[in-house]
Order: structure tokens, then C-alpha cells, then sequence
């Protein structure tokens, strides 16, 4: 008697850890939706600024020309060279503010000012988005987690290869 | 900034009653939020209900244990439980804001308790402790909840990255600076005066360091004093200065807001000659912001927050030797001083309240994106999902 109570007990317990572990997961692809949404929104809204820079008076015509294909890179590219055409328009953007360092009208520092908060909002995107893909890898990798499929059909977070110091 | 007002809960792990510096951070960072228009409520254990400010809720009356090397007033438990439970359940918050969520306390208890967007900030900065190894694979899934991590310091980040494995954005603590670049210069202390500031009773506060230090100091600059502000009992201190150098001592106890601003633009050097257990060293951002010549111990949370050296002078931790080297240095070198009181100015200026509660928000306004409010974890688990379908 002892003996089916003792399983059952077992299979309960186990019942438990599974949907405790499914949960958590489940929580953490969440997580990892979430931070790469942010982190989309602040990447498109980058490629708008650097649209509308190129467009200003704080480029000249041949920076201009880049930092406009750049940037429609940037909006264009797929998942896979998504990060690819980041860097580039983050490359981009660096090479133009080096040299403009010393602007004057009040219209295009504020052009500057928007795309530098923006820049301090993507380093702290880009970290949470990173932390979230690396500990879903993580519990993903747990054997009882594959064993049981805990993580369903949800498609294994991929990293994206940002360069951490964009500009 | 999000025009959209919002409600959050801050969980304070201290005695609210007993001063800190992770009150004094999430009072500071409250008061500002309010101002701003965000409606926030602090829940924090207090052991006397009386004198609390209208933003506060009691959690009970704290227990004192002994954690990482110092006394903790801390709360937990069954009932503290309920009540964070009840805390949350009735708050209806939109984020949660949890200070050092890795210790037992209600911040570890809310962690468990509630789901959605929550963030995490930590304090802390200690060396690897063994017992972690232990209680590492309990907390990880709460600390997984955050969804976003704050270290105070780059030392609170490795602490966090050592101990749970995880990665962390530094926001430093906040001050209000320009409160603090206002102070009026006080001629009793000015001249050739050495400044301290804090529990000097306590070892770690390295004012023994200073002590040590002084008779070397006094022999190159012989009309130099020493100012100490702080609560304590300078009786037991004074006895252990050498009489020769007794009157050159001042013990002002506890100061007021002002007076610290004052203090700090009237004094030739502030001397932070603490020898450990610090994770960002609060009152270096103040010195620095009022215009103080700084020197501090090379700790690293000091070590850092002086730039490596840019923004204040550091000299070897716990070598006094060191120590009177680089103050009679300065002593002697005005421009030098007033070179590294101006850079350091500046960097104070990067503490202030208007940037760090920016940086706080903007971390707030990423956790909340795409996420409901803030409810009880229990709420969310499929059976109870399952069973009060059931009940309707």
C-alpha cells in the first residue's frame, strides 16, 4: 500500500517540476519577444534619424549617399543580415559624427540629441534582448527539458551578433 | 518620455526606520517618480508605523540577521508573505520595481509572487561566497522573472555576474547635485583641512587609516586639521589619537543636508579612506558634486567611480603610508587641486537625479512593452486558470 502511495506521490511531484519548468519557459520566450520588439522599434527609429540626417545640413552630399543606403539597408534587411546592416549603418553614423563634432544650427543638434539618447536606449535594449536569448539557450538545453519537449514548437531564440558599443 | 503616467510598486528589502543607503536611493528615486507624476508605492518593512511618509506601506516589523558581514533588517515569512501577496493583488501596478531581490526578503518574496513586468536592481558588492552554490539553483528562476537587471556600480555587476550568472545594465546611484553645488564656503573649515564623512566607528570606514596617517601628513604641512562628520560616539575615537594631534581634530556628529554642501566646498580635501564593502560610495558622488578635492582608497567601486584616478586622486587601500604621500601632494599643489575639483565637479554632475532617473525610466518604459499589468503568479499557473473556469 505504502508502495502506491509512494508513487504516486513521485509522478506527482514530477507532474509538478514539469508544468514549474514549462512555465518558466514559457515566461522566458516571452521575454525574449519582448526585448527583441524594443529593441526593433528603437533600431527602425534609428534608421529614421539617420534618414533624416542624411537629408539635413549636418551631411555632406557623399555621406549623405551613404548614410541613406545605410539606413534602407538597415530597413530592408532580413532577419539573418539584419545585424550586419546595423553595424553598418552604426559604422556609418560613427564616421559622420567624428567629423561633425563642431555643428552649430539649433535644428540639426537636435537631430544629434535624438539620435544619442536613442543610441543609450539601444545599449540597454540590446543587453536585455542578449541576457533574455542566453538564458532561454540555457534552460533550452536542459535534458529533461528536450526530453519532455517542455519548449513545444517555440523556435530556439537565435542571438543577434550586435557590436555591444553601437557609436 | 512616456506621457502616459503609471503605476508602480517599489519593494525596499531594509527597515525603512533604520538609515541606508539603498533607502536613501529608493526614497530619493520614489520622491522624484511622484514629482513626475507617476503614482508609486513603497512597500518596506518598518518597525514603528507612526512617522511614515504617504507613499510607504508597512510589510511588519523587520528581524535583524546577520548577512553578508553586517547586521540586515530584513523581513520574511509566512505572513510577510500574505501581505506582499495582498500588496500586489490590490496594488494593480504596472511594473515592480525590486531592490536586491537575491537576499531573503519581501523583494525575493515578491519576486515570487507576482508575474510581469518586474525589474531587479542590485546594491551589493561582495566576493564569491561558497554558500552560493547552495541557494543558486533556487534563485535562478526568480531572478529569471526580471526582465531587466540594474547593477548600482560596475562592482555590484561582476558580483551579480559571479554569483547568479547573469548580466546586468549599470545605472549609478542617484544625488541631487545641483543641491550640492550650492554650498556656501564656512571659513572654520577652510584652509589646510582634511574632510571625513560617515560612521567612523565603523572599521570598514577606514578612518583608523586616516589616524595612522596624519602624523606624516602634519610634519609637511604643519597647520593642516581634520574635520569628521558623522553619527557616532568621538569619545572612544579621541582616545586613540595621539594627544600631540588631538587639537587638530574636529568632530562635528551628525550634519544636515546644507551643512554637507557647505562642508564640501569649504574643505581642501575629502579623504575616503574606506577599506572595503562599498558598491558604489554614495558620498564620493557628493564630494565631487560640491566641489571637493577628492582621495580614495582604490576599492574598486572608488577606483571606478573616480575614473581610475581622473576624477579624484586614490592611493593603496589600507596603506596610510600611501595615503599621507598623496595628500601632502595635493596639499602642496593648488592648482593641482583645483584642477581635479573641477573635472570632478562635473562628474559629480553625471550623478544627478534628472540622468539617472532618465536612464531608471527608460529601462521602466522597455520592461513594460508588450506586457500586462503586474498580477499574482498564482493567478497566471494553468490549474488555477483551470479550476476557476470551473467555479464560472
Amino acid at each position: 500500500m505504502t508502495d502506491w502511495a509512494l508513487v504516486v506521490f513521485f509522478v506527482l511531484i514530477t507532474i509538478w517540476y514539469l508544468t514549474f519548468l514549462a512555465t518558466r519557459l514559457d515566461r522566458l520566450h516571452h521575454r525574449v519577444e519582448n526585448s527583441w520588439a524594443n529593441l526593433d522599434v528603437l533600431l527602425q527609429k534609428r534608421a529614421a534619424v539617420a534618414l533624416e540626417i542624411a537629408h539635413s545640413d549636418i551631411a555632406d552630399p557623399a555621406s549623405s549617399l551613404l548614410l541613406t543606403g545605410a539606413a534602407y539597408q538597415a530597413r530592408d534587411a532580413d532577419i539573418q543580415s539584419r545585424s550586419a546592416a546595423e553595424s553598418g549603418l552604426s559604422g556609418t553614423l560613427g564616421l559622420l559624427l567624428e567629423d561633425s563634432r563642431h555643428l552649430t544650427t539649433a535644428a540639426d543638434s537636435a537631430l544629434l540629441t535624438e539620435l544619442s539618447a536613442l543610441t543609450d536606449k539601444i545599449r540597454v535594449a540590446i543587453a536585455l534582448h542578449k541576457d533574455a536569448v542566453t538564458r532561454t539557450q540555457m534552460v533550452r538545453k536542459k535534458l529533461i527539458v528536450r526530453i519532455f519537449r517542455l519548449a513545444g514548437t517555440a523556435p530556439l531564440p537565435v542571438t543577434y551578433e550586435f557590436e555591444s558599443d553601437v557609436l | 518620455m512616456l506621457t502616459r503616467c503609471l503605476k508602480i510598486g517599489i519593494v525596499c528589502p531594509y527597515s525603512w526606520d533604520t538609515p541606508g543607503g539603498v533607502q536613501n536611493h529608493i526614497r530619493d528615486l520614489a520622491e522624484f517618480l511622484i514629482s513626475a507624476g507617476h503614482e508609486v508605492s513603497v512597500l518596506a518593512p518598518a518597525a514603528d508605523d507612526g512617522n511614515l511618509s504617504s507613499y510607504v506601506v508597512n510589510a511588519g516589523k523587520p528581524i535583524a540577521i546577520p548577512y553578508n558581514g553586517a547586521v540586515a533588517r530584513v523581513l520574511f515569512g509566512p505572513v510577510a508573505f500574505s501581505r506582499v501577496r495582498q500588496w500586489i493583488a490590490n496594488g494593480d501596478f504596472d511594473l515592480l520595481h525590486l531592490h536586491e531581490p537575491a537576499i531573503p526578503s519581501i523583494s525575493l518574496l515578491a519576486c515570487w509572487a507576482a508575474d510581469g513586468p518586474m525589474i531587479g536592481t542590485f546594491h551589493a558588492a561582495s566576493k564569491r561566497q561558497k554558500i552560493i552554490f547552495a541557494i543558486g539553483p533556487i534563485l535562478e528562476p526568480a531572478i529569471e522573472k526580471l526582465s531587466a537587471r540594474i547593477a548600482v556600480s560596475e562592482a555590484a555587476r561582476l558580483t551579480l555576474t559571479d554569483h547568479l550568472d547573469t548580466d546586468a545594465v549599470v545605472i549609478p546611484n542617484g544625488i541631487f547635485a545641483s543641491h550640492y553645488s550650492q554650498g556656501t564656503p564656512q571659513p572654520q573649515w577652510q584652509g589646510n583641512t582634511i574632510g571625513f564623512i560617515g560612521r567612523y566607528e565603523e572599521p570598514r570606514k577606514g578612518l583608523s587609516v586616516l589616524l595612522e596617517a596624519l602624523p606624516m601628513i602634519a610634519r609637511f604641512a604643519p597647520d593642516v586639521k581634520v574635520v569628521v562628520a558623522g553619527p557616532g560616539d568621538p569619545s572612544e575615537v579621541q582616545k586613540s589619537i595621539d594627544p600631540q594631534l588631538r587639537h587638530r581634530f574636529t568632530f562635528l556628529g551628525k550634519i544636515s543636508e546644507q551643512d554637507k554642501a557647505n562642508f564640501m566646498s569649504s574643505i581642501a580635501i575629502y579623504v575616503a579612506p574606506n577599506t572595503g564593502g562599498e558598491s558604489f560610495g554614495i558620498i564620493l558622488a557628493e564630494a565631487l558634486a560640491g566641489g571637493a578635492c577628492v582621495v580614495a582608497s582604490d576599492i574598486p567601486a572608488f577606483d571606478d567611480l573616480l575614473g581610475h584616478g581622473e576624477f579624484g586622486a586614490l592611493f593603496a587601500s589600507e596603506d596610510s603610508t600611501d595615503l599621507a604621500k598623496v595628500v601632502i601632494d595635493l596639499l602642496r599643489d593648488q592648482e593641482k587641486r583645483t584642477q581635479l575639483a573641477q573635472v570632478g565637479r562635473s562628474r559629480g554632475q553625471s550623478f544627478d537625479w534628472d540622468i539617472v532617473a532618465k536612464q531608471i525610466f527608460s529601462v521602466y518604459e522597455m520592461s513594460i512593452v508588450g506586457s500586462e499589468k503586474v498580477k499574482l503568479a498564482s493567478d497566471t499557473r494553468s490549474w488555477s486558470r483551470f479550476l476557476s473556469k470551473d467555479d464560472k
